[in-house]
């Protein structure tokens, strides 16, 4: 049965075709475009994960919760003394509420918050992390890798420590990092961002892993009752 | 329930060798029991959930609770059915299973699959090995037998607080759990010879699986219904409306189907006879105490701000109530066949263990410091004492009238109502006054902020006076749980008071 056959031909070239998909994008345009849409998202939900060194003076250990820039309503782990302790914070308007160990919410005065590090910085649209993307040099793409279900292409480069101070003001501002995007194309969606280096001390290493989902959910985050 | 193999013929020379190697099995899983009461702050690190977060580890000690309660009624008709020593060996691979699975857990979720196998697994061998030994020893020469399995997994689980926290102190607590597995690993590589040459499964023995499901099913939903996942809104579990009536409609189906069934799991109608529901509701009482006590006072120990102790000193403490257990066993079976009743000293027993919870519930932050004349001996450690013997105290009156109530035949399922019901207990007892004291906790604390970190000078007197406040708040926690256990336990010994009876006249056989 040559038609048959010629057909079996056919579908099998169009298969090998559909399953090798478009050329890989080029890496700088690759954080261009997903830095751009990453800005300009309504809302999404964020998981955060410190890994590695982070010091004494470090009490962050990992954060959850859902952005509408420049709001923010999210639960912060913190480990003191050998111990993990959970607390929610609220960044709405001008207004900042802390949900700490015990007790109901309270808001917090600016000079009480400069004690700690003010998470808005992360996705601040100027000093962010969607906004360091597009600064990150020399960027390369890896292979195709899976994160969360999602089909990405991890795009790694090296961004200036003083950068990364900027966006959260408890990393080391000397020297250079490594930062990895992982991004599903062509939809331009950043999954998964880590950077990576001596973050919190000098000689030994740690990583920040966000991770996002729920991109463009429209989120409204709202004061919580005081008391 | 257990009907043994009339086939098995003894074979002298191995008989001995498969009940060590059984009972070591029963043992190392007895051991785990209890053992993450002392290693369980060092555990909550691991898998990242917050100290000010604690009901979120009370299904690390439900599931493994509810694990066992599910698989243990079964076990005993399993191994009938498909052979005890190919059953010992399943259960030993899920335990060693769920053991792989807790010390690789990176999440809570992992951690308590892992509990809940390695509850299911463990559990599952009390029957089986029960049931070997009464096998492969003759009805005249087995009571010997049966009584050092017993006593096997009694001191396998005293030990286990003690165990875990000398591990978790020295080799950090995931070890507790990697031990297990060259342990199961040898324990079947010996068995594996005589599970193969064993009598053939008997396929005419009913599973009476439906009654497992359904047990099992409502185990689930109770387990569930009393976990406070949200103790700032409420004591119980946020779908308590449904899932608590839906549970008492599996209990009743599943008491429904036993009475109807040809050869039941559990034999319902045993309840009617008051010294027997007497006995089983005054056993799961018991429990309770026993698991607030194992789970409250470690932590209270290892609390950062009462007595900061680490996994080794807090399982000494709790080993000083551990140990009064077996003392209290030894001396409630001698004075109740003393004094011939089974009454007097099962209530006494409950009586002196409410004394003593009463006695802990008074413990402050100071309770731990003083020694008595300059002795190496605190008032503590004579109430964690007094408090193990009243509990252990009640176990032999209890269970001896349990077990006369049902007759000869039955003595092997009694056994089973006496463990699930303690087991029941402790699940139920510990869930209530976990949620129920977190509440508390919370309502006590909830106008209670702490200050902010400023360079003002008065920071450091205004975060040591909110640490008094919550050190106070969670002592007051303690002394509600504790006083709540006496009243539980007090309750329990006035039951028995009223419905135990007394010893039948011995019978010479």
């Amino acid at each position: 049965m040559p038609g048959f056959s010629a057909a079996c031909s056919v579908a099998l070239i169009v298969a090998a075709l559909a399953g090798c998909d478009s050329a890989p994008p080029a890496a700088a345009p690759l954080l261009q475009q997903t830095s751009e849409r990453m800005a300009r998202l309504h809302g999404f939900h964020f998981r955060m994960q410190i890994t590695g060194e982070t010091g004494s003076n470090e009490p962050v250990q990992a954060a959850a919760g859902e952005v509408h820039p420049p709001d923010l309503r999210a639960t912060v782990d913190l480990r003191q003394g050998g111990f993990l302790y959970e607390v929610e914070v609220i960044f709405s308007g001008s207004a900042i509420y802390l949900k700490s160990i015990t007790g109901g919410w309270q808001r917090l005065s600016a000079s009480q918050v400069a004690q700690f590090f003010d998470p808005r910085s992360l996705f601040d649209p100027q000093l962010g992390l969607f906004k360091a993307m597009e600064q990150t040099k020399s960027p390369s793409l890896g292979q195709k890798e899976s994160v969360d279900g999602h089909d990405t292409y991890p795009v790694s480069g090296a961004v200036a420590a003083a950068r990364m101070h900027q966006l959260l003001s408890l990393i080391r501002d000397h020297g250079a990092y490594r930062a990895t995007y992982w991004i599903e194309s062509p939809a331009n969606t950043l999954w998964r961002a880590r950077l990576s280096g001596n973050l919190f001390d000098a000689t030994r290493p740690a990583a920040v892993t966000f991770d996002f989902s729920n991109h463009d959910q429209p989120i409204s985050v709202t004061p919580p009752p005081l008391g | 329930m257990i009907s043994p193999f009339q086939s098995l013929r003894p074979r002298s020379a191995n008989r001995r060798i498969v009940l060590a190697l059984t009972g070591a099995g029963l043992f190392l899983a007895s051991l785990d029991a209890y053992v993450v009461v002392t290693a369980i702050l060092p555990m909550l690190t691991t898998v990242r959930i917050p100290v000010n977060h604690l009901e979120r580890a009370t299904p690390i000690i439900t599931g493994f609770l509810l694990g066992y309660l599910a698989a243990m009624p079964i076990a005993g008709g399993l191994s009938d059915r498909f052979g005890r020593l190919r059953v010992f060996i399943g259960c030993l691979l899920l335990f060693a299973a769920g053991s792989l699975l807790t010390a690789t857990a990176g999440s809570l979720s992992q951690l308590v699959t892992g509990r809940l196998l390695q509850g299911a697994g463990g559990g599952a061998l009390v029957p089986i090995v029960l049931a070997l030994a009464a096998d492969l020893y003759p009805a005249g020469g087995r009571s010997p037998v049966l009584g050092t399995v017993s006593a096997l997994q009694e001191i396998g689980s005293v030990l286990g607080p003690l165990w875990g926290g000398l591990i978790a102190a020295s080799l950090g607590w995931t070890w507790i759990f990697w031990i297990n597995l060259p342990f199961a690993a040898l324990l079947i590589w010996a068995i594996w010879p005589e599970a193969r040459v064993a009598p053939e499964p008997r396929p005419v023995v009913r599973v009476d699986w439906l009654g497992a499901a359904l047990a099992a099913a409502g185990l689930a939903l109770l387990t569930l219904a009393l976990y406070a996942a949200d103790p700032e809104k409420s004591p119980l579990g946020p779908n308590f409306l449904w899932q608590a009536p839906l549970a008492l409609v599996f209990f009743f189906l599943f008491a429904w189907h036993e009475r109807r069934a040809r050869q039941p799991m559990l034999d319902v109608r045993q309840f009617r006879d008051s010294s027997f529901s007497g006995g089983a509701i005054t056993n799961a009482l018991a429990g309770a105490g026993l698991m607030v006590a194992l789970v409250y006072i470690p932590v209270l120990a290892e609390s950062p701000i009462v007595f900061s102790m680490n996994p080794r000193e807090a399982a000494l403490l709790l080993f000083r109530l551990m140990l009064g257990i077996p003392i209290g066993a030894l001396l409630g079976g001698f004075l109740a066949g003393r004094l011939r009743s089974y009454r007097l000293v099962a209530a006494a027993g409950m009586l002196i263990a409410a004394v003593g919870f009463v006695l802990l519930s008074g413990w402050s932050e100071r309770s731990l410091q003083p020694h008595l004349l300059g002795l190496p001996l605190r008032l503590a450690d004579a109430e964690l004492l007094l408090t193990g013997l009243g509990l252990g105290l009640e176990i032999a009156p209890v269970s001896a009238a349990v077990l006369d109530a049902v007759g000869e035949t039955q003595r092997g399922a009694g056994a089973a109502v006496l463990i699930v019901m303690r087991l029941l207990g402790m699940l139920v007892g510990f869930s209530l006054l976990a949620g129920y004291g977190l509440y508390q906790f919370h309502q006590a604390t909830a106008h209670l902020l702490p200050p902010i970190p400023t360079l003002l000078p008065d920071f450091a007197v205004r975060y040591a006076t909110y640490v008094l406040h919550l050190r106070q708040a969670l002592i007051a926690e303690y002394h509600l749980i504790f006083v709540s256990t006496a009243i539980a336990l007090a309750i329990g010994g006035l039951i028995a008071a009223v419905t135990l009876r007394p010893l039948p006249r011995t019978r010479w056989r």
